[in-house]
């Protein structure tokens, strides 16, 4: 025989609007004229959008780790999660796990795939990603592809398919375009000399000058305090900046007034710097300790 | 090939203090934290198979990364089950953490488990951590390492009979289950601290160490001082106190900072 199932389980479970809606607020999350989900906000293109730095961090490679660092994140106003597919293993069968974390949260999921490849770059955006980061680009027509890769028409040439975060949007192929977050590396002297013209190309949210590349292709390989590196970075984030566009830059605390001196919006940091010190002051306890 | 060596075993019985972090989910993340173990003298990793997702489709992975930089994988199993313990043991921990273990023959079940006849009743197999060690059999049992969980009030109750069972070489006092086992339900680090709890812990950690034997706790860097003084020898921390410190000063400089 089949259990009885209390009224007030099956009346307060049921998935009517009213119901939803009561448990999750109307207005920020469903619509009253169609009950559909609204798209999950991108909090990293939020702050930008209102002027404000945003903070993304890398060094999780695990859905669980990002699940235990959510409340850490939003207790402390983290942006986003950087996840690692230019170098590391992020891949599109990971992806879905490593970004239903980060929404869960409200942290905007933040890839760097390593190849400027608009099937890539949609895929990318397909399996969760909210902010695509390509590597190493270095002219408008470059800079255009990942805005051909990274919208759909007639914007870009996306191809139509709704995305995971579009799970229940009926409107996603309408608002996707706005939610979005296209963020380009600046990491090659072409690219600097190119700098003008990758700066004229819309829908780029985030030009993110990253030092050791840079320096590599200056001839100063793994001299990113060289003072012609030093300069040259720092030319490029007073040309964003003067052109109205967004800078990113990735440092350590002590690199925080620098970058954000040269009018940085959008900061990348590495949890492995937090790790490390706290386990040395941790252990600084242990080692100091006489009984 | 020599066995690998268990660092967490050598340095207790060394008379130093060993120091294991939780936190880690993934293998990438264990080798990322590998050179920082290094430079600050962390001993092991915890890998968390009590209560978070932890098994034996993982320990490979999660083993190998803690040996490639000499951490000592400490697994942390839900039951304590002798075909469950041999089991960690052969996908490459060097360590079992055993909780909720209350009474004498329970310790002792520990030990069955964990080691090889005559000792124990360790099933017959070279584990993940013997490929290419001809005499694994011969040296397993003085590489492994056992760990019991004393957090109960009943375990308190027992812990003379407990302390006496031979091959257990940590005896972990942890707060959260001992509070909850007399009535007090909580956050782990703040029901330590009510009297009742802390005197109960307290004289647990002193009887330990009078048996000659050694004891573990958990804690954050405020509470290590006190367990130093109690005589444990073995910690337990978490990265979630160094990620909460280490995102909380990074964004105290971007909130202070003005342009």
């Amino acid at each position: 025989m089949r259990p009885e199932i209390p009224v007030n389980h099956v009346k307060s479970h049921r998935c009517t609007r009213q119901n939803i809606e009561s448990r999750n607020g109307s207005a920020k999350q469903f619509s009253r004229a169609t009950g559909d989900m609204k798209l999950r906000p991108n909090r990293a293109k939020d702050k930008l959008a209102a002027g404000e730095v945003a903070i993304v961090v890398g060094g999780m490679s695990d859905p669980d780790a990002i699940d235990a660092f959510g409340p850490i994140a939003n207790a402390n106003d983290i942006a986003g999660m950087w996840l690692e597919g230019e170098h590391a293993g992020v891949d599109a069968s990971t992806l879905g796990n490593l970004t239903r974390a980060c929404d869960l949260w409200g942290i905007s999921p933040v890839v760097r795939i390593n190849e400027n490849s608009q099937g890539l770059i949609y895929r990318t955006l397909d399996c969760g990603a909210q902010g695509i980061v390509v590597p190493h680009v270095n002219n408008a027509a470059e800079a255009r592809n990942v805005v051909d890769g990274g919208k759909f028409p007639p914007i870009g040439k996306r191809g139509a398919y709704t995305s995971r975060q579009g799970h229940g949007v009926s409107n996603y192929m309408n608002v996707a375009d706005d939610y979005s977050l296209l963020v380009i590396l600046i990491e090659d002297i072409i690219a600097y000399n190119n700098l003008d013209e990758i700066l004229e190309v819309d829908q780029i949210d985030v030009f993110f000058v990253a030092p050791s590349d840079f320096a590599a292709s200056m001839g100063h390989t793994g001299d990113i305090n060289h003072p012609e590196v030093v300069e040259t970075m720092n030319d490029a984030f007073r040309r964003i900046e003067a052109a109205g566009r967004n800078s990113g830059a990735t440092c350590g605390k002590a690199e925080v007034p620098r970058y954000l001196d040269l009018g940085a919006k959008f900061l990348l940091t590495s949890a492995g710097a937090w790790l490390s010190e706290g386990a040395a002051s941790f252990m600084d306890v242990v080692n100091n300790h006489s009984r | 090939m020599q066995l690998r060596p268990n660092r967490v075993k050598e340095k207790i019985y060394a008379g130093e203090v060993a120091v294991s972090v939780v936190g880690f989910t993934h293998p990438d993340d264990i080798d990322t934290f590998g050179p920082i173990a290094k430079e600050t003298g962390i001993d092991a990793i915890w890998l968390e198979g009590e209560h978070a997702g932890v098994d034996h489709a993982d320990l490979g992975n999660l083993t190998r990364a803690c040996d490639l930089w000499g951490l000592t994988p400490v697994v942390r199993i839900n039951e304590n089950s002798q075909g469950l313990i041999y089991r960690t043991l052969d996908c490459g921990a060097q360590a079992i953490a055993v909780p909720h273990v209350n009474t004498a023959a329970e310790a002792q079940n520990v030990v069955l488990g964990g080691k090889f006849p005559p000792i124990g009743r360790r099933g017959n197999y070279a584990s993940r951590q013997g490929h290419g060690v001809p005499n694994y059999m011969e040296l397993a049992d003085d590489h492994s390492l056992l760990i019991v969980f004393i957090e109960d009030i009943i375990a308190y109750q027992n812990l003379d009979e407990i302390l006496e069972v031979e091959h257990i070489d940590i005896f972990f006092v942890a707060p959260g289950d001992f509070a909850a086992s007399m009535g007090h339900k909580g956050i782990w680090d703040q029901v330590a601290n009510i009297t009742e709890v802390a005197e109960t812990m307290e004289d647990t950690f002193r009887r330990i160490q009078a048996a000659g034997r050694i004891a573990g706790a958990t804690c954050g860097k405020a509470g290590l001082e006190r367990y130093l003084d109690l005589g444990a020898k073995f910690f337990l921390t978490t990265t979630q106190e160094w990620l909460n410190d280490g995102a909380a000063n990074f964004m105290n400089i971007v909130k202070g900072h003005s342009k």
